[in-house]
C-alpha cells in the first residue's frame, strides 16, 4: 500500500526522535547531580513502580474524575449559553463584552476565593476546571454566532421554519463548528485548571504525586509524575482536535 | 440620480446610530443587572466576607492607594514581560530552525508539541527545585509558559513562506542569511504576532500560579494573602487588575498586529 508510507515514515521519525531523546537524556544525567535531574532509566523505573503499585490508577482516576465534571459542565453550559445568546441578539450586545473581559482574565487569580467560601473536597476542583474551560467554549461559540448571518434567519422564518427547527437546522449546525474550537481550548486550560485545583485547593490525584514527590525529594518520581501528566495532555489535546476537525469539516460545507 | 443618494444618507446614518444607541444601552444594563445580581445574591446568601460590588467600590480609594498593590503589580507585570521578551528571541530562534531545517523539525516537532499540551502548572515544583522559591522561578515559568506557543506558531510561519520568495533570492544570489532575514523572519512576523497573543496569556497565568506556588512577591500573592486575612475586597482589586492586564496585553497585540500588519489577516492562533 503505497498510501501507507507517508505515516509509515512520521511513525518511524518519531520512534527515531524518542530513542535520540531518550539517549540524550541519559547521558546528559549521567554527568549531572541526581538531585535536579533523575535518568532517563530512573524515571522509567519510577513510572513502573506507579503502576504496578496501582499508585498510577488511582490518581488517574481520581484526576479525570473532577477534569471530566468540570468539563462536561462547561461544555454544557458554554454551548447552551453561547447558543442561546446567539438567537437572542439583544442579550449577546449586551453581555459579549463583559465575556470577553471574563475570557481573557487569568482564572487562577479565583482560586483562594473559592478556597476560601467552598474549601476542600471534590466541588470546588471541579469548580475550578469548569472556569478555566468554561468561557473559552462560550467565547468561541458566540464568535460563531457572530458570523452567523441574519439573512439565514430571515430565509429559514420565509421558508415558515419553526422555533425547533431554526435552531436544528441554522442554529447548532453553524455555531457547533466553532464550539469545538473552544472545546480544544477548553481542554487545555481545564488541565490547567486540574492541576493548579489539585496544588492550592486539597491535593489529590496527579497533582499531589506531583508536589509529594518534590518534598519527599524522591526527583525520579517527579520526573516521571510529570511525564505522566504530560503523555495525559497530549492524549486529551489529540482528542480535541479530533472533535474540532470533524466538526470542521460541517464549516466548509456551510460557507 | 442624486436625490435617492441624498435621501439614503441620512436614513442610513440615523440607523447606524439607532443601533449604536441600542448596543450601548444592552451592554449598560447587562452591566447594571450583573452587578445586581452579584451584589443582592452575597448578601442573601454568603458570608460577610465574601467581595461584593459595592465593598469593592467603597475599599477601592484605599486599596489602590496602597503602595503595596502597586509594587506587587509592577513585580508580576516586570516577570511577564521580561519573560515574554526571553520568550521571543527563544521561541523565534527555535521556531525558524524547526521551520526550514528538516533534522531539527524530525527531531524537536514531537518534544515542542508535547510540552506545549503539558499543563504548565506540573513543571513548578521541577522548577522550584532548580532555581528556589525565587523571583527566577517565576521567570523561569512564564517563559516555559510562553515559549512553546511561539516556537509552534513562528515554525509554522517559517514553513509558509512562498518557495518563490527563496527563489527569487536565490537567484539574486543573496547569502543565506539574507534569506534568513529579508526573507523568513518577515514573512513569519505575523504567525510571530499570533503566537505571542496566545503566550501572553499563558505567561499572565504562569507568573500568577507560580506566586502561588513559591510565595513569590506580586500580584498573585497579594491575592493570596488578603484573602487569607478575609479581605476579600481588597483581594478582588487585585483580580481587577490582572483582569485588566489581560485585556490590554490582548488587545494591545490584536491592534499591534491590524495596525503592523494590515495585509495580514490570521484569526486564529495555533493553540
Amino acid at each position: 500500500m503505497p498510501r501507507n508510507h507517508p505515516r509509515l515514515s512520521r511513525y518511524a521519525t518519531y520512534i527515531v526522535a524518542l530513542a535520540a531523546g531518550a539517549l540524550l537524556w541519559q547521558a546528559v544525567a549521567s554527568q549531572t547531580n541526581p538531585a535536579f535531574l533523575a535518568s532517563f532509566t530512573a524515571t522509567m523505573g519510577a513510572i513502573y513502580d506507579f503502576i504496578i503499585t496501582g499508585t498510577l490508577f488511582r490518581v488517574l482516576s481520581s484526576s479525570l474524575l473532577v477534569f471530566f465534571t468540570g468539563l462536561g459542565a462547561a461544555i454544557v453550559f458554554g454551548i447552551g449559553v453561547g447558543l442561546l445568546l446567539a438567537r437572542v441578539r439583544l442579550l449577546r450586545i449586551g453581555l459579549e463584552s463583559y465575556i470577553m473581559v471574563l475570557y481573557a482574565t487569568p482564572m487562577v487569580a479565583l482560586i483562594p476565593f473559592i478556597m476560601s467560601m467552598m474549601g476542600f473536597g471534590f466541588a470546588p476542583k471541579a469548580l475550578v476546571v469548569f472556569l478555566f474551560a468554561f468561557f473559552s467554549i462560550l467565547y468561541n461559540t458566540i464568535e460563531g454566532a457572530r458570523s452567523l448571518k441574519p439573512e439565514m434567519l430571515e430565509v429559514a422564518r420565509s421558508f415558515r421554519s419553526g422555533e425547533w427547527g431554526v435552531w436544528r437546522d441554522v442554529l447548532i449546525p453553524y455555531t457547533l463548528p466553532y464550539a469545538m474550537t473552544g472545546v480544544r481550548q477548553g481542554i487545555g486550560r481545564g488541565l490547567v485548571g486540574l492541576v493548579a485545583g489539585e496544588f492550592f485547593l486539597s491535593g489529590t490525584g496527579i497533582g499531589l504525586l506531583i508536589m509529594q514527590s518534590e518534598r519527599d525529594f524522591d526527583v525520579p518520581g517527579l520526573y516521571g509524575s510529570i511525564l505522566i501528566i504530560t503523555i495525559l495532555g497530549v492524549l486529551l489535546m489529540s482528542i480535541g482536535r479530533m472533535l474540532e476537525n470533524r466538526f470542521a469539516a460541517w464549516r466548509g460545507l456551510n460557507r | 440620480m442624486s436625490a435617492p443618494e441624498l435621501s439614503l444618507a441620512p436614513a442610513r446614518a440615523r440607523g447606524w446610530r439607532a443601533w449604536i444607541g441600542a448596543d450601548a444601552a444592552a451592554r449598560i444594563a447587562a452591566g447594571v443587572a450583573i452587578f445586581l445580581v452579584w451584589e443582592v445574591s452575597v448578601r442573601l446568601w454568603a458570608p460577610a466576607f465574601v467581595a461584593r460590588p459595592s465593598r469593592i467600590i467603597a475599599v477601592m480609594p484605599a486599596t489602590l492607594a496602597d503602595p503595596a498593590l502597586w509594587h506587587a503589580a509592577g513585580a508580576t507585570l516586570g516577570a511577564v514581560l521580561q519573560g515574554l521578551a526571553i520568550a521571543i528571541v527563544l521561541g523565534t530562534t527555535i521556531g525558524l530552525a524547526i521551520g526550514r531545517v528538516p533534522v531539527m523539525e524530525r527531531f524537536l516537532q514531537l518534544y515542542v508539541s508535547g510540552l506545549f499540551a503539558m499543563p504548565m502548572v506540573a513543571i513548578l515544583p521541577l522548577l522550584t527545585i532548580y532555581f528556589g522559591y525565587t523571583g527566577q522561578a517565576r521567570l523561569a515559568t512564564v517563559v516555559f509558559a510562553a515559549v512553546f506557543a511561539i516556537i509552534i506558531n513562528v515554525s509554522d510561519g517559517a514553513r509558509a513562506v512562498p518557495p518563490e520568495y527563496i527563489e527569487v533570492s536565490r537567484s539574486f544570489r543573496g547569502s543565506g542569511w539574507s534569506r534568513l532575514f529579508d526573507v523568513v523572519l518577515p514573512s513569519s512576523v505575523p504567525y510571530l504576532l499570533a503566537g505571542l497573543k496566545l503566550a501572553a496569556g499563558r505567561a499572565l497565568i504562569g507568573a500568577v500560579i507560580a506566586e502561588f506556588y513559591a510565595s513569590i512577591p506580586g500580584l498573585g500573592f497579594y491575592i493570596l494573602y488578603n484573602t487569607r486575612t478575609f479581605k476579600h475586597s481588597e483581594a478582588f482589586v487585585a483580580v481587577a487588575m490582572l483582569a485588566i492586564l489581560g485585556v490590554l496585553l490582548e488587545l494591545l497585540l490584536s491592534k499591534g498586529t491590524k495596525k503592523l500588519l494590515p495585509w495580514y489577516r490570521r484569526d486564529e492562533a495555533r493553540d
